[in-house]
């Protein structure tokens, strides 16, 4: 009964997302495909750190995809469609090579890694003049779709549900126990017979997978690049930020705080041009001290209030966030 | 001990390189160590923090921005020098490290650690944006004669005064450590960063550890935002960069290995300038800090294992 | 909760925000307003609407400026367009400063064809970007290329006019971002083409981006002994960079800086003196254009800061430009104001006439000079052109003590 609601909910959720263009403009289309983007990475970026792994690479995948899926294009002659599919199957194939190494770290030296191997992947298209287009970048004859606003509306919106998907996915099947498993205590995880470094493996590849479409979703659209463009520290905090100021461990919670930032950026600039970066940054304090668990934390602890014991939700993993605090 | 035996390695390498360099290049070396001296004497404290108040501070360039910003505007109203403005400036930057700590900070350590790293991202631009808005994006910079000081060797003349900077780096490193051993507070400090529920247990105030310890940190970047404006120009995102170099030096240090930075600061620094005098090489200089990070966080890992 | 949040976002963007307002005719800017460029671009703009409103706008209508910040991403440069044109209906965009934000706003200003002043964009791949056929796009800016052939023509004049002045070889020190590397690719092309210059650069990481170490840079270019060593890079480099070559004992025949900026109070240091520099704009063409005078004034009495960048005095120009046209075509209409505008000979507080004529790939480039201008007694003053010249060029650069 309950889970039949929320099916509904999302069917109908998603019908509306689906014919936003009909009855909005160019304008708050543009915004949309900016706050589904970060949605996207702050999902992707959720369902690793449901194992614990706290990754600082975003940018990387995204850049990496955005550069894989515009040089196929521009010097493979590839089809721009493709070229996405193509750029994810990179970024999945590169975290899966790199995974070997790098998911035997912990916490804060593996985080740092991923941010390091970002750094490389900047530097190297930085330098790689003929092939990458060097500082300067890279710039397509033409934007995928011939720009037309919907379509480029619906594009994204096909990434981000395909990260969703996934991100669902990852909620009800067996690999949520293990990644929560891993995460509380990797040793009894160990000893319940959990392969952990497989478990580990395909969180990664998966994410890294989703990252890497989205970069190239971003570089189709706007139909350049440069290595600051691809490889922007932004795409790596801001997605954290989302998350956490959503409520991590979930679905739902990155997909909150995305639409707060994304919305609250948006609207500030147009209210306060001249230092409207002030308020974002005082919102982020304020949320973090007043909402330690996000958005979803509060509305469910509300909703426990009011409903007496709550019940174990489908989307939700209720007791999640509070066990960071022990 | 893995970690002693490690730096004594990698002290005896960097002995043995610095000798073929020197008679090969003498500027790699020269250029090498004195960003050395900048880089570990910025990282030096956010290790501190993250040694024992447990959080990636990212707000950390920001402090050291609102020092320069701070020690230039006395320095243009009052004509003094920076060094003369360095312990007031040093002072101001430790009371705002305390009440940060006590207003923001504190307030999230019994929350996720994610929690606080993503609360000083939200300080860092709050911090970078308001000085934006009160100075502006265009540069400020005082000069002062001393800065040019150079030395002749033949043909070669080469600036000297960047060498205060590794010199503050080592007395931050052995005060640190004198302080971290041999004085009371200091070894609680140690004992709250090692086990903070265990050092309450026996008595330790680890909330007045941690608040102190932050507003010490922070006093240092002072120093360091005060010392930074003799050589470089004062504007909002001055301080950003080094968050993430300070953060990637701790690291490769290891958390809680204080003179460790300046041995892993030391080998960035002149393995950087070893690659910019290849002409063809320049443009990779940066991926070398990149590289040897991931290369020692990887190598200790494979070692722990081992062990 | 996925509906609810849904119909909330729809709430917070379809504000109908469609006053349609006949009576203004807006002018939609972008610029990245947390960049002294952009701040003080859009600040001057502003100023040449009121000024204009003052003196009783056009065809009998108040202009009006809609500004919205572009964060320095491309991205937020688009929606920015996107905004302007179909929920603020602008009749025409103006502004921009970084290349990077106009290759992101570019597939949008295709789409609505809405005339565009730019200020900003100097790299070449806009141009390859924009293609033959934007008509409607007005680039005030000088490109790269044309900064470069500029000079060239430009050190060709001064050693004419001046036989003493002797420069065979060049150096740039460039920083290593676009910026930088655009500036090195131009230089090389256009001195290294003629024969009589032999060219040599390397790359440093501005002191903006983290870096701020010119050790290696100095020592390369003081083995290469050149006559006139270049630096491009940002204003954060300028002082350090000088400290550095003091201690070096780096002295060229010709110390030149291309930053699109100056520190505060550069000009109070006693490194500075005799610096040359690459530029549009200084507040020393007051002594030589009324324009710029008027400019100069009118920006200092109405936010009580001096122009500190010549983003001000071309976004200033550009509100001009567009009035000046919608005057003379009588209607806001685009292809009539294209005509006009195509036939434009504004007297700009630069201290030049602009006019639009084709470039390498578009149709309407406005300006095309640079000036070469050194750091006197603290003042910038115009070397060249030396029509615009406001002193002579102290020359070589003094040994340092």
């Amino acid at each position: 009964m309950k889970i039949r609601g929320a099916y509904i909910a999302a069917a109908v959720a998603a019908a509306i997302m689906i014919a936003f263009p009909a009855f909005l403009g160019a304008y708050p289309l543009n915004v949309a495909r900016s706050v589904m983007t970060y949605m996207a990475l702050a999902v992707s970026w959720d369902m690793l750190l449901r194992s614990g792994q706290i990754s600082f690479g975003i940018a990387g995948l995204f850049g990496l995809g955005s550069y894989a899926s515009i040089l196929a294009v521009l010097r493979g002659g590839m089809d721009p469609l493709l070229s996405i599919a193509f750029a994810a199957l990179v970024a999945g194939l590169v975290a899966f090579a790199l995974g070997f190494a790098i998911l035997r770290l912990r916490a804060m030296y593996f985080s740092i890694t991923t941010l390091a191997l970002m750094e490389i992947f900047r530097i190297i298209m930085h330098n790689l003049h003929d092939f990458s287009g060097g500082p300067e970048g890279v710039v397509l004859p033409e934007v995928i779709f011939g720009g037309d606003a919907s379509a480029l509306y619906w594009l994204c919106l096909g990434g981000l549900a395909v990260t969703i998907g996934a991100s669902w996915y990852f909620e009800r099947s067996k690999l949520r126990l293990a990644l929560t498993a891993i995460r509380n205590d990797e040793t009894s995880a160990r000893s319940n017979g959990i392969d952990i470094f497989k478990y580990l493996l395909v969180a990664f590849v998966v994410t890294s997978t989703l990252q890497g479409m989205m970069g190239a979703i971003q570089v189709q659209s706007y139909g350049f690049t440069t290595p600051d463009t691809a490889f922007d520290a932004n795409f790596t905090l801001l997605p954290l930020a989302m998350a956490l100021l959503g409520g991590i461990h979930s679905t739902i919670g990155p997909m909150a705080g995305a639409v707060l930032l994304g919305i609250a950026s948006e609207w500030l600039k147009l209210k306060i041009p001249y230092g409207h970066l002030v308020v974002y940054g005082v919102i982020i304090i304020i949320v973090i001290l007043f909402m330690p668990n996000g958005l979803f934390g509060l509305a469910r602890k509300a909703i426990r209030k009011a409903g007496g014991a709550g019940s174990p939700g489908s989307a939700s993993n209720g007791s999640d966030a509070e066990e960071g605090a022990r | 001990m893995v970690n002693k035996r490690k730096t004594t390695l990698v002290v005896a390498l960097i002995a043995a390189a610095a000798v073929i360099i020197l008679a090969w290049r003498p500027t790699v070396l020269i250029y090498g160590l004195q960003a050395a001296g900048l880089y570990a004497s910025i990282a030096v404290p956010m290790g501190l923090i993250l040694g024992i108040v447990h959080i990636v501070n990212l707000a950390h360039g920001e402090f050291l921005m609102v020092a320069a910003y701070a020690t230039y505007l006395l320095c243009k109203s009052l004509g003094i020098d920076p060094y003369l403005a360095l312990l007031p400036v040093t002072a101001v930057t430790a009371g705002l490290g305390f009440v940060v700590y006590k207003l923001t900070i504190r307030q999230t350590l019994k929350a996720p650690e994610l929690n606080q790293l993503i609360l000083t991202f939200g300080l860092g631009i709050s911090m970078t944006q308001i000085a934006n808005l009160l100075f502006t994006s265009q540069t400020r910079k005082l000069s002062f004669d001393y800065v040019s000081a150079s030395i002749d060797i033949g043909e070669l003349s080469f600036g000297v005064y960047n060498f205060v900077f590794l010199g503050a780096a080592l007395l931050m490193v052995v005060g640190l450590r004198w302080y971290l051993t041999r004085t009371t507070a200091g070894k609680a400090a140690v004992a709250v960063g090692q086990n903070p529920r265990g050092a309450a247990i026996v008595g330790i105030d680890v909330d007045r550890t941690y608040g102190f310890v932050f507003a010490m940190a922070t006093a240092l970047v002072g120093m360091m935002g005060a010392m930074l404006i003799t050589r470089s120009a004062v504007f909002p995102t001055v301080g950003s960069p080094y968050t993430m170099k300070s953060f990637c030096l701790v690291a490769m240090a290891g958390i809680g290995n204080i003179p460790g930075i300046l041995g892993a600061s030391i080998l960035l620094g002149v393995s950087e300038n070893l690659l910019k005098a290849f002409r063809g090489l320049r443009g990779w200089a940066d991926i070398v800090f990149f590289v040897l990070i991931i290369t020692v966080i990887l190598g200790r890992s494979i070692r722990g294992k081992k062990a | 909760m996925k509906k609810a949040l849904a119909i909330l976002m729809v709430a917070c963007l379809a504000v109908p925000a469609f006053a349609q307002s006949g009576g203004t005719i807006k002018l939609g800017g972008t610029w990245p307003l947390g960049d002294i460029t952009g701040k003080q671009g859009s600040m001057a703009a502003q100023q040449a609407v009121d000024e204009i409103n003052a003196a009783g706008g056009v065809l009998g209508r108040k202009l009006e400026l809609i500004v919205i910040d572009d964060e320095l991403k491309a991205d937020k440069g688009a929606a920015a367009v996107e905004k302007l044109v179909t929920v603020d209906g602008v009749d025409a965009l103006i502004g921009g400063m970084a290349s990077g934000v106009a290759l992101g706003q570019i597939p949008a200003m295709k789409k609505y064809g809405k005339i565009v002043i730019a200020t900003g964009a100097a790299s070449y791949k806009v141009e390859e970007a924009l293609g033959p056929d934007a008509n409607w796009y007005f680039h005030l800016h000088p490109w790269d290329y044309n900064q470069g052939a500029s000079y060239a023509q430009g050190w060709d004049e001064i050693q004419k006019k001046y036989p003493a002045v002797k420069i065979r070889k060049i150096f740039l020190a460039y920083e290593e971002g676009a910026f930088g590397k655009s500036s090195f690719d131009a230089t090389k092309v256009l001195f290294g083409a003629d024969k009589r210059y032999s060219i040599d650069g390397a790359s440093f990481k501005s002191a903006a981006l983290g870096g701020g170490d010119y050790g290696a840079v100095l020592e390369a270019a003081k083995e290469f002994k050149p006559d006139l060593f270049l630096w491009a890079g940002y204003d954060a480099d300028a002082l350090p960079m000088l400290e550095q070559a003091k201690a070096m004992k780096f002295t060229p025949g010709i110390y030149l800086g291309a930053p699109p900026g100056w520190p505060v109070d550069f000009g109070a240091s006693k490194l500075s003196d005799n610096v040359m520099l690459y530029g549009m704009w200084a507040p020393s063409i007051n002594d030589v254009s009324k324009v710029s005078k008027a400019f100069y004034n009118g920006f200092v009495a109405k936010y009580k800061v001096e122009p500190a960048t010549y983003f001000a005095p071309l976004s200033y120009s550009a509100v001009y430009i567009y009035a000046d046209a919608v005057k003379r075509a009588g209607t806001t209409e685009t292809a009539a104001v294209i005509k006009a505008l195509e036939a434009t000979k504004y007297a700009s507080p630069l201290g030049e006439t602009i006019t639009f004529t084709p470039s390498n790939i578009i149709k309407h480039q406005g300006i095309k000079n640079q000036k070469i201008l050194q750091w006197q007694n603290g003042r910038q003053e115009v070397i060249w052109p030396f029509e615009a010249a406001t002193a002579k060029p102290v020359y070589p650069f003094p040994k340092w003590k």
